[in-house]
């Protein structure tokens, strides 16, 4: 038993060394992260240091964060729970702290923003948070006020302790919306019952008292206190109206009546249609805020007004000023300005109008995306296009590779001298910038051109060696709750015709789908016009088809069951009437539990052929998995302990259904698996895992289905591995058809304890799928975890034999270990990762990786280690220096030898 | 000729077959969303603090976060390294601190429907096996992650521990130093050596490569000293071996 154990040790470290690491010197040469914050809500400049560079900001995405305002980049960044719960409604920053109301005003949290440390944090009573304002008094901020819908509470900035907590008066008729210190030792509660009157509540700083209490004021054209009112000068509430024209002003400390100033007796026009709008400054919370006040009356007009004894002057008067909510003043000499614009860009403008840095923070919300080969380059392009015309004659094809080759001597002799040419100048200023001008392919196609879509709509082709934008493109007409699908349509081996892909924007409500066409090099829109897509669109499918012009065809199935194909010439829709009986195609409509497979008929309409329903009230849908077309199998089977092979059940058809019972209850709740072949329908196994509930997440590659879900019984994540066999015979060796398949393939299955959560997988690709395939876990920390899927074999056997260490199998164990030397990514975690694509590259060893959440990472894996390439720590020195050893020693002994023949002789 | 055209037509045709698409139907993944939508059940705090022995908190802990549960419950860690994860209600949680440098064990926290709180050991296979931890929790790193594999270096010392090279290496020091050990000139110790020698060697009128070695190498070096010492002498030390 003891050596057993040694052995299983061993074998154990064995198996573990033969697993690929970063090592430490690789850090950065193949790899990049860059990080981002996602749709600024709030920010704020950190001004309370003269000589401060940071600038606080709070995102849609629910990360506070600060941004370096010399380069734009990161100093530290906060990133909560995902949806309402971690979502941020107010920023305030006063010194040193930074005080955010999180997820509809259940807490309240203090940043020390230096550090970037949680100061405090505490739970708030419940109910719907409305607005919140720090509190001063003599010149000190020491208190921070946080107006609900129905009350009112004071908290000590220090230590966020409850000062005091009042209900608001007739908060079932008033909607108090805003919440306004001036540094007097008041509190005022701003509210309106909406069309019919203001009310004002003042509070005492100290005990919560209620001071004042006015109920007053014909206002039926005010409904949203926030979006039309603001407090400018010794608290005087400025309100300004579109239908009437008018500024209206009260005074809060006096209480007076409301004094209405038609904006006309000012000289003022609002632009028609415009909801003008007021910008006020309160510098310190202590202070009451600036007389001045922005009034933007219309899309490009804003004034800059002061208030002087109850008089508004105009002070300027900016025509175009494109400055709009991220505004704030530093001081009368300088500004410094971020700006958000429509595509999610944050730009950061400092006097006198330079622009510092931009961020893409529509990188942060990354949907789909597509690695393209890049172009070969021109010359490369000259030698290709050589081959594709053969009708020339014998003496042109001659001429022809002459002048392609003095070309390339050309272009050769143009290299060196560029070399010679850098080689001069200092290093640092050789620049190796790439260009969508010199962008070509590299030896081993190693380099691509990553085409990411956005979910604001704004597509990037970013460069995978470097990390840089080559070219964006801002889609401005998507719909508000879009999906997208991403084609790649004409790859760039088809020279001279360029690079396609298409891009399916969907409607999610109505449906109704649009298509983008573009160049993925160069992210220019093509000019082939896609058609018109009146129906709502249910599934789309590109074919391995193509037209004459080498581009792949897209077929788009409408709600009518109607099939258009894009592009639709002639010669393609001949194809397709001959095709048409091989190409079948599935629905999946998860709310009524129906799962349908239909095949085309010559006139492009087309016949139900199967249909599976689940029922709706038992389990529901909730995702489809089939496998990745691009995908090789380079071994048909494996070969057995006995010298006999398993063959492996490869059906490129094959559906993976993932199934959740609706019932959530810890111990009703299941997750079920269906392998449904896509053609038939034929179900080939079902599995059933009781006590479980998802997320569930599914890797659906070769002959294998890797899965994970939570268990609820034992509290714990777990992976299950479905493998698929033919069995030690295969049926037809030469094709696979889903038509004649008789025989059902055996299943094996295995399941394991993974120790984290996980929140997405992926399975590597390589060229041909010689290498071993490993699975790509992204982990809730931020490691993308590389696994080798020979972990997740269901034939590890319990009790080992000689076979199956014949095999090279691993002994079965219930957990499997999460080792950080496997992190692909090292300490360069990727937030909240939501995909990983994995493309090939043209080393069979080599796979690219990029994985994208609130970050995008960029690097290779090599599962079976690079095995078709010289490492890149080769030591050339050595291999040089033995073989120079070696010459001299054979030399030496040469000259010895001869000295001793000589003197043999002379003996 | 015909046959072989005729295969990667099938294949084409088989290709076409294929027709596993992306699904455009939209389907809602929304795993805890029955779990977020409670109204205020009793919600509880976990609390604690985590230690990294030989740094300042300020360094380390701008990059930790608190995870309960995956991200089902995020914390965040107060400047003095201490922690508190609100809004949690009972149930078995494993919690754990992640900062990309350090290492900390997570930990099951148990929250009884009552609000008694208690720490435990994670043990994923026997998972009602209770190991007490201290509750308010007390993580102390054990140590930077290791993300680094060691690059194989070359050293002389390895090359030289390489078996192979021993096994060259021994055997030729072995001929050329124990002809010098030996002293194949005393008769007697010559006669000694022949005897084992036939002993041994089965069949002595096959040539052999040590032969030739010994042939060598007492041929350079010892020409002068061992003068007309035939090769005979030699052989049956290194035989001897």
């Amino acid at each position: 038993a003891m050596a057993r154990l040694i052995w299983l040790c061993l074998k154990c470290i064995m198996l573990y060394s033969t697993v690929q690491a970063v090592f430490e010197d690789q850090v950065g040469k193949f790899d990049w992260r860059q990080q981002y914050v996602g749709k600024v809500r709030f920010s704020h400049f950190d001004s309370h240091v003269q000589s401060s560079k940071k600038v606080l900001v709070a995102t849609e995405n629910n990360v506070f964060a600060s941004l370096n305002t010399r380069t734009g980049e990161l100093f530290w960044r906060h990133v909560d729970k995902t949806g309402p719960e971690g979502n941020i409604d107010a920023l305030l920053q006063h010194g040193q702290d930074a005080v955010l109301v999180v997820g509809n005003g259940r807490l309240l949290r203090s940043w020390e923003i230096n550090i970037g440390g949680l100061n405090w944090e505490i739970v708030l009573d419940s109910g719907s948070f409305q607005s919140a304002c720090l509190v001063g008094q003599q010149d000190t901020v020491k208190h921070v006020a946080v107006l609900k819908k129905t009350i009112i509470s004071l908290h000590y900035l220090s230590n966020g302790h409850q000062k005091w907590i009042e209900n608001l008066p007739e908060s079932e008729t008033v909607d108090y919306q805003a919440v306004y210190s001036g540094g007097n030792g008041e509190v005022y509660a701003l509210g309106v019952v909406p069309h019919s009157h203001i009310a004002i509540v003042a509070y005492s700083l100290e005990d919560g008292e209620i001071i004042k209490q006015v109920i007053q004021m014909y206002t039926p054209w005010l409904s949203n206190i926030q979006a039309s009112c603001s407090v400018i000068d010794q608290g005087v509430l400025t309100c300004v109206d579109s239908a009437t024209v008018s500024l209206y002003m009260l005074d809060l400390h006096l209480q007076s009546q409301m004094t209405q100033i038609p904006l006309q007796s000012l000289g003022l026009e609002v632009t028609p249609g415009f909801q003008p709008v007021l910008v006020s400054t309160q510098p310190n919370p202590a202070r009451p805020p600036l007389s001045e006040f922005l009034l933007q009356l219309g899309p490009e007009h804003h004034l800059l007004l002061q208030l002087n004894n109850g008089h508004i002057v105009t002070l300027r008067d900016f025509k175009p000023l494109y400055v709009q909510a991220f505004l704030k003043k530093d001081d009368s000499v300088g500004y410094r300005v971020i700006v958000q614009t429509e595509d999610h860009t944050l730009t950061f403008i400092q006097q006198p109008g330079r622009v510092m840095w931009t961020r893409e923070e529509a990188l942060s919300d990354v949907v789909t995306m597509e690695m393209v080969d890049l172009p070969l380059t021109g010359t490369q392009a000259e030698l290709e296009g050589e081959f594709g015309k053969k009708a020339d004659g014998l003496m042109s094809m001659v001429l022809k590779r002459l002048s392609s080759q003095l070309i390339l001597l050309q272009a050769w002799i143009a290299h060196l001298w560029k070399l010679f040419y850098d080689a001069r100048k200092p290093r640092s200023q050789v620049k190796n910038d790439v260009t969508i001008e010199n962008l070509s392919r590299d030896e081993f196609n190693l380099q691509k051109m990553m085409v990411m879509v956005t979910a604001s709509g704004k597509l990037f082709g970013i460069d995978s060696k470097t990390g840089s934008i080559l070219w964006r493109h801002y889609l401005n007409n998507i719909p508000s709750n879009p999906a997208f699908k991403l084609m790649v349509q004409r790859t760039t081996a088809h020279f001279p015709h360029p690079p396609q892909c298409t891009l399916l924007i969907k409607d999610k409500d109505t449906g109704l789908a649009t298509l983008h066409v573009f160049n993925p090099i160069f992210g220019k829109k093509s000019h082939i016009s896609p058609p018109p897509l009146p129906q709502p669109i249910l599934q789309s499918l590109i074919l391995p088809l193509m037209d004459q012009d080498y581009a792949k065809v897209l077929l788009l199935v409408d709600d009518q069951y109607k099939v258009s194909a894009f592009p639709s010439t002639k010669n393609v829709l001949q194809q397709l009437q001959e095709m048409a009986s091989s190409i079948f195609f599935y629905l999946i409509d998860s709310s009524q539990g129906r799962l349908s497979g239909y095949r085309l008929r010559t006139d492009l309409s087309t016949e139900l052929i199967w249909e599976v329903v689940v029922p709706t009230e038992v389990q529901r849908i909730v995702s489809v998995k089939g496998k990745r077309p691009n995908e090789h199998v380079h071994s048909q089977g494996r070969v057995m302990g006995d010298r006999s092979v398993l063959y492996k059940y490869l059906n490129p058809n094959l559906l993976a259904v993932v199934l959740e019972s609706t019932d959530l209850h810890q111990e009703r709740s299941f997750v079920g698996i269906l392998l449904i072949d896509g053609v038939t329908g034929r179900i080939i196994h079902e599995a059933v895992q009781r006590k479980a509930r998802g997320p569930v997440h599914v890797v659906h590659s070769e002959n294998w289905v890797v899965y994970e879900y939570w268990s609820t019984k034992s509290r714990r994540n777990e992976f299950s591995v479905i493998e698929l066999y033919e069995g030690m015979e295969l049926y037809n060796s030469t094709v696979f058809s889903s038509l004649d398949r008789p025989h059902a393939p055996q299943v094996l299955q295995q399941s394991y304890i993974f120790p984290s959560s996980i929140s997405t997988m992926e399975a590597t690709l390589t060229e041909k799928g010689i290498t071993s395939r490993h699975l790509l876990i992204g982990l809730p920390s931020g490691g993308i975890l590389s696994l080798p899927k020979m972990f997740l074999d269901p034939r590890r056997p319990e009790i080992v034999t000689e076979q199956s260490r014949e095999e090279n199998l691993i002994p079965y164990a219930p957990e499997l270990l999460i080792r950080t030397e496997w992190f692909i990514n090292y300490n360069q975690t990727v937030s909240r990762v939501r995909g990983i694509y994995t493309a090939p590259s043209g080393l069979e060893s080599t796979c690219l990786v990029v994985a994208y959440g609130l970050d995008i990472y960029q690097t290779r894996v090599y599962p079976s280690k690079q095995f078709d390439v010289l490492k890149d720590d080769y030591d050339y020195m050595l291999i040089s220096s033995v073989l120079l050893a070696l010459f001299f020693a054979t030399m030496i002994s040469k000259r010895l030898a001869e000295v001793k023949l000589l003197n043999r002789a002379w003996r | 000729m015909l046959h072989r055209e005729r295969i990667p037509l099938l294949w084409f045709f088989f290709q076409a077959v294929v027709v596993v698409a992306w699904c455009f139907t939209d389907m809602e993944t929304g795993p805890g969303a029955g779990v977020s939508t409670q109204p205020n059940g009793d919600r509880f705090k976990i609390e604690g603090r985590a230690i990294v022995p030989g740094l300042k908190t300020q360094d380390w802990v701008s990059t930790a976060r608190i995870l309960v549960e995956g991200e089902e419950y995020v914390g965040f860690l107060r400047t003095d390294g201490s922690f508190a994860v609100n809004d949690v209600p009972s149930g078995s949680y494993v919690v754990e601190i992640v900062t990309p440098a350090h290492r900390f064990e997570p930990v099951r926290v148990d929250i009884t429907s009552k609000g008694k709180m208690r720490a435990r050991l994670v043990n994923y296979i026997k998972t009602s096996e209770v190991i007490r931890q201290p509750y308010p929790l007390q993580v102390r790193a054990n140590g930077p992650h290791t993300y680094f594999m060691k690059r194989e270096t070359w050293g002389w010392t390895d090359f030289l521990m390489n078996p192979m090279v021993m096994m060259m290496v021994l055997p030729l020091l072995i001929i050329v130093l124990l002809p010098k050990v030996v002293n194949t000139n005393d008769p007697e110790m010559r006669k000694e050596m022949e005897q084992s020698m036939n002993m041994l060697n089965p069949n002595p009128e096959l040539p052999d490569v040590s032969e030739l070695m010994t042939k060598l190498f007492s041929g350079s070096k010892g020409s002068s000293k061992a003068g007309s010492s035939s090769s005979k002498g030699t052989r049956p030390a290194v035989k001897r071996r």
